[in-house]
């Protein structure tokens, strides 16, 4: 199962990671924003997108859209700073499965992760 | 602000006051010397608001090294005890070690070990309090820059901020200082969303 992270924060995808590993996934691939996250997907494999909202160069909502245009299935999970209800309708209209409002504790993510790999 | 400072800025259009109090430590002393009147530079400083934001760039890229550091030590820890707690697993097996009272010392060991491993991760994961931060700060930049836009067109002088650089949360207020503070608030949106979308 390998896991796209995409969060233009190091010390955040390094947190995501290590929560990942300690929960059996530890294929894992990390972009520092949307363009890269792109990119990243391109070179195939990933089955799970875990991303951040606020970025430069692409944002996560347009990142969720264009992934969405190209991949209508594959589970994204937005884990972000944004915690206003619209923000979080915003997301989940533009195609994210699931959403994390960060600071996250790992037995949220873990459990996030598990409901959308069913 | 002091009246070379005035007169600085009305001179500069907009620009940065000469030997300004916001220019810190050696480079501000060198800048404006004591006991001297402000010494005009041939060319202009870049706006405040760059100087701001270049400062704000600094302090996160800075933080986020140094916290990069305490997550790199906190590894070492955690793989530490993770070759304490093979090591001991080892001895574990070994013939002197299987009267009962030094079975009982072990597993306390190793109890104590998987309790140093726990606290580690959860240092490790109370370090997203440094994107927090960073987030928290471009919020504040965005709105010295509409306050500095909102002065220069008032003025009808100076530049204007650059553009954005990066999305930024709509509010301060809305971000979370506690891990899963806002969990049940986010689920029970996407859970209402969810429910709506099935009823079509």
């Amino acid at each position: 199962m390998k896991i796209l992270i995409v969060d233009d924060s190091s010390t955040m995808r390094r947190i995501i990671i290590n929560t990942l590993s300690r929960i059996g996934y530890s294929d894992v691939v990390e972009a520092e924003h949307g363009k890269a996250g792109l990119e990243k997907l391109g070179q195939g494999g990933v089955e799970m997108i875990v991303t951040d909202w606020n970025m430069p160069e692409m944002d996560g909502l347009e990142f969720v859209q264009t992934v969405r245009g190209q991949n209508p299935n594959i589970p994204i999970l937005m884990v972000t700073t944004n915690a206003a209800k619209e923000d979080i309708v915003q997301a989940l209209q533009a195609g994210v499965n699931n959403y994390v409002v960060k600071p996250f504790t790992p037995d949220t993510l873990k459990e996030k992760i598990e409901s959308l790999l069913g | 602000m002091d009246q070379s400072e005035i007169d600085a800025l009305l001179n500069a259009g907009g620009d940065k006051p000469e030997g300004g109090k916001s220019k810190k430590g050696k480079d501000a002393q060198s800048a404006s010397p004591s006991n001297s009147a402000p010494v005009r530079r041939t060319e202009p400083e870049p706006p405040s608001d760059g100087q701001v934001i270049s400062e704000l760039d600094a302090v996160t890229a800075v933080t986020e090294r140094e916290t990069n550091k305490v997550m790199d030590q906190l590894d070492t820890i955690s793989r530490l005890v993770g070759r304490q707690q093979e090591l001991i697993t080892q001895v574990m097996k070994h013939e002197g070690a299987q009267v009962p009272a030094v079975q009982e010392a072990i597993r306390d060991i190793m109890a104590s070990g998987k309790e140093v491993q726990d606290k580690v991760f959860e240092a490790m994961d109370l370090m997203q309090f440094q994107d927090i931060t960073r987030q928290k700060l471009e919020r504040i930049v965005f709105h010295l820059r509409q306050i500095h836009d909102y002065i220069v067109d008032l003025l009808g002088t100076g530049l204007k901020s650059e553009g954005e650089r990066a999305s930024i949360s709509r509010t301060i207020q809305s971000t979370g200082t506690t891990p899963d503070e806002k969990k049940a608030h986010a689920d029970s949106v996407v859970e209402e969303y969810m429910k709506s979308k099935a009823k079509g």
